[in-house]
């Protein structure tokens, strides 16, 4: 590979990577806070995905949409965790199988409403150009995506650190137990972790649509990788969800360069590898649910 | 107490949980046949040491020896098939199951689970001699997590019963009980075999004096003290750091 | 005669009616229609079923099932293909030897992990197999998928009919639900049992849980195998939707919506999942959404699935 080639996919790995940790970052929160494994996290992206499709036909507005798609799908995330996850508080497992049939619903409804075609989302006006680096041409929104991840990562962290909703989200992680004993509103705490959950998992579906494309069965795919970021990462944690993102995300587009055959085996290997040394994940935390 | 060959050695044993030592440096010898009271305050490191002894814990440094072999960072299931076996202090049972089918699956352990017959008559009979040996006669059909606290630590102790152990570990086998059931689960200990080797963690002093041949005093992850029963309640340092609060 | 004897005489019974299904159903009118339907449902139902040994006996929630339903039927279809023999046995024994070995390679992994995060595993390994069958196109066809594959004989024996075929399922569904009976009456499913109440006292007791997991793990991919290489036969064709997360869930919601841990729970949910997919659909279109809601109302309603319901309204009605 030439040097301009490397620096290239490199650009594309991170920008892939910060991809992966926001759709990732929906998942770990609310996993870190409830221990809740949420399967409907990629129906959550799917639907915020087909909703910013929505607004970009009627208004042709992308900026728009970021701000609608989790709005909705954050709302909708609102309704659910005292819908149904709440009377199952404490069974786990039982949580987890019921974001199956949420998942199952979504996926189903929106294939009703919205057909089974493949449909895009055109580069928002201003990032829809490339910009010369190191000699050759690189797609301008591709940097504005690592952009907006790191952006994330660092709103995340000054929440975390500064404010009440950090100390809340670190002692949740601790113990929601103590948390309520406290006087803490456990029910509206979760509502609201799970709402902010969806809703990222929203707005990585739409900062995801102008490259992949809206599509049925994307939902899948953005589960699985999903899945696989926290596991190589490890649950519960931002920094766990930032390098499982940046390892799965280089990782996947340089194996799908180098050799295009075996970048899923290299992926495998990955997570094989990490699961061998350290079974919560790289940075995740040692508290393992059932 | 028996004169026979060393059952549980530990060298030198410690163990670190993020820069807090729970042990630091236990040195135990036990012998066979022998029973060994460990005593100590709470956080002394006594749970510790049976989480090490059983190999749900890797020790951080030092060696553990079963029967003069090496037991060191060893499965809990390959310790438990050379002979060691544990009644926790949080009764760890098959709650949904008859206490029967407790026992079975602990009968079966010996033998392993790739068989493909299902128990036989000479298996059921077996389960019912222990049950009646720990004081649960008639008490079989019933759902470990309906029976009493008593008898839910009577049925642990038959759990480990059925192993046909070597060594058998007593995580506080009194913990909760009534001053009837404490006498009574008291003696039942006393009855077992004097081959088999005890160690017990208690509380109740009244316990470690009716059972132990020798008691450990453990204080701040070290064995502070070791001796006879009578040269441990009567040794001042042993007063001062625990029994003091009791005896006094 | 004795219960235990009535239970064995009914059993013998329900299975022959079973398996003899398209010669008694003859005269319907749709007696083709229904032999298939029945026949896709008791494929599915071997699925769950072997499932069903892992989420119900031994408490290990797999949602990747489908990665060695869809190893045994590739491997079926193509050993068939690769050796020019449509032999009957070798078809199940290359199906059930492909599965096993892939469960045994996910499960050395997976075993290590417990609850969400064997789930979450499972999950993630078996849609790397499907992204692996949908790129080696040369063996599997990618996307096209295997059309063409041939329905097996044996000593002379044609399965191709549909009539033959399905007494090749049924047969194949009641010698599946029987070895479970056995496995879980026996000192093996007891331990299972034991496993998923207690792991840690299991090891206590000197019981090597890796193994007994990881074991149980590789008996549930060659039987899964088993029900892949029938589907294949079938439908006479394989394709990546065989090892889908789509087929997994659908084995997942059976078990769920049947009963976990009952014998007949999981071929009861097939039976209900196949019968919404695929009979009701010609009267609604969002027959997904159906079984979603399914699925949600029976996780957190009637956790005991549709046998477990029966068992206790059976009860109330005998109790006095």
């Amino acid at each position: 590979m030439s040097p301009e080639v490397v620096v290239q996919q490199a650009l594309n790995g991170i920008s892939f990577g910060a991809l992966l940790f926001i759709l990732a970052a929906g998942l770990s929160l609310i996993f870190g806070m409830m221990d809740v494994v949420n399967l409907a996290h990629g129906g959550f992206y799917m639907l915020g995905a087909y909703v910013a499709l929505t607004v970009v036909q009627r208004t042709g507005q992308f900026w728009l949409a970021l701000v609608i798609a989790p709005l909705v799908v954050g709302a909708l995330g609102l309704l659910i965790e005292p819908l149904l996850l709440r009377r199952l508080r404490g069974r786990h497992l039982d949580q987890v199988l019921l974001t199956i049939g949420v998942s199952l619903v979504i996926g189903d409804l929106i294939g009703l409403v919205a057909g089974r075609e493949i449909h895009s989302i055109p580069f928002p006006a201003g990032l829809d150009r490339s910009i010369a680096i190191m000699g050759g041409d690189y797609p301008l929104y591709r940097i504005f995506v690592i952009g907006f991840g790191v952006l994330l990562a660092a709103v995340f962290a000054l929440v975390h650190r500064r404010s009440q909703a950090g100390a809340l989200i670190r002692a949740g992680v601790d113990d929601a137990a103590m948390l309520s004993a406290l006087g803490v509103d456990i029910d509206r705490l979760f509502a609201i972790t799970f709402g902010v959950g969806a809703a990222l998992a929203a707005i990585a579906g739409v900062i995801a649509a102008p490259v992949f494309g809206v599509f049925p069965g994307m939902d899948v795919d953005a589960l699985i990788y999903s899945l696989i970021v926290v596991v190589v990462g490890g649950l519960g944690t931002l920094s766990g969800a930032i390098a499982g993102g940046a390892l799965v995300g280089t990782a996947d587009t340089f194996g799908k360069v180098l050799f295009p055959q075996f970048a899923l085996a290299l992926i495998f290997a990955i997570v094989a590898f990490v699961l061998l040394l350290r079974p919560t994940g790289l940075l995740g935390r040692v508290r393992i649910a059932r | 107490m028996t004169e026979g060959r060393v059952m549980i050695e530990t060298r030198d044993l410690r163990r670190e949980f993020g820069g807090v030592k729970a042990l630091d440096g236990v040195s135990l010898t036990i012998a066979e046949g022998e029973r060994r009271a460990i005593i100590g305050p709470n956080g002394a490191g006594k749970t510790t040491l049976f989480n090490i002894l059983t190999g749900e814990l890797e020790p951080t440094a030092g060696r553990v020896l079963l029967a003069g072999e090496d037991a060191t960072r060893r499965s809990p299931h390959e310790l438990a098939r050379r002979g060691l076996a544990r009644m926790y202090q949080r009764n760890e049972l098959f709650e949904p199951l008859p206490a029967r089918e407790n026992v079975r699956l602990a009968l079966a352990a010996a033998a392993g689970p790739y068989r493909p017959a299902s128990p036989g008559p000479r298996d059921r009979a077996a389960a019912e001699v222990l049950l009646e040996r720990v004081g649960l006669e008639g008490r079989g059909g019933v759902p470990a997590r309906s029976l009493s606290h008593g008898e839910r630590r009577q049925l642990e102790l038959a759990l480990a019963l059925a192993q046909r152990p070597r060594v058998l570990l007593l995580d506080e086998p009194t913990a909760g009980m009534s001053p009837a059931e404490t006498a009574r689960i008291t003696e039942l200990i006393a009855s077992f075999d004097r081959a088999l080797t005890l160690v017990i963690v208690e509380h109740d002093m009244d316990v470690v004096f009716r059972l132990a041949d020798r008691i450990s005093v453990l204080h701040e992850g070290r064995v502070l003290v070791e001796g006879a029963p009578e040269a441990v309640r009567g040794d001042r340092t042993v007063n001062e750091v625990y029994l003091g609060k009791v005896v006094a | 005669m004795k219960r235990p004897a009535a239970i064995a005489a009914l059993s013998i019974l329900g299975a022959a009616a079973l398996v003899t299904f398209p010669l008694w159903s003859s005269g319907w009118e749709s007696s083709r229609y229904a032999t298939t339907i029945l026949r896709d449902m008791l494929v599915l139902a071997i699925l769950a079923l072997s499932l069903d040994l892992l989420v119900g006996s031994a408490g290990l929630p797999s949602l990747g099932h489908a990665a060695f339903f869809g190893a045994g039927a590739y491997a079926a279809a193509i050993a068939a293909q690769r050796l020019g023999s449509d032999d009957l046995l070798l078809g199940f024994a290359a199906a059930i030897v492909v599965s096993a070995l892939l469960a045994l390679v996910i499960g050395l992994f997976a075993v290590r992990a417990a609850g969400i995060f064997f789930l979450m595993l499972t999950l993630a390994f078996a849609q790397m197999v499907f992204a692996l069958a949908f790129q080696a196109v040369d063996l599997t066809g990618g996307s096209n998928g295997l059309a063409n594959v041939h329905r097996p004989m044996l000593f002379g024996l044609d399965f191709n009919g549909p009539e033959a075929l399905f007494e090749l399922v049924a047969s194949v569904f009641v010698l599946v639900l029987l070895l479970l009976w056995r496995v879980r009456a026996s000192t093996y499913g007891r331990a299972l049992v034991g496993l998923r109440e207690n792991e840690r006292r299991m090891r206590a007791l000197g019981y090597d849980t890796t193994r007994l997991k990881l074991s149980a793990f590789v008996l549930a991919g060659a039987l899964a195998g088993v029900g892949g290489a029938l589907s294949g036969w079938s439908l006479r064709f394989v394709s990546t939707n065989d090892v889908g997360i789509g087929r997994s869930i659908e084995a997942f919601v059976s078990v769920l919506i049947g009963g976990t841990g009952s014998l007949v729970g999981p071929a009861v949910g097939a039976v209900v999942v196949l019968f919404v997919e695929r009979v009701l659909p010609s009267s609604i279109p969002f027959a997904e959404t159906v079984l979603g809601v399914l699925f949600i109302v029976f996780v957190a309603a009637a956790r005991q699935g549709i046998v477990g319901l029966a068992r206790a309204a059976y009860a109330r009605v005998r109790a006095p």
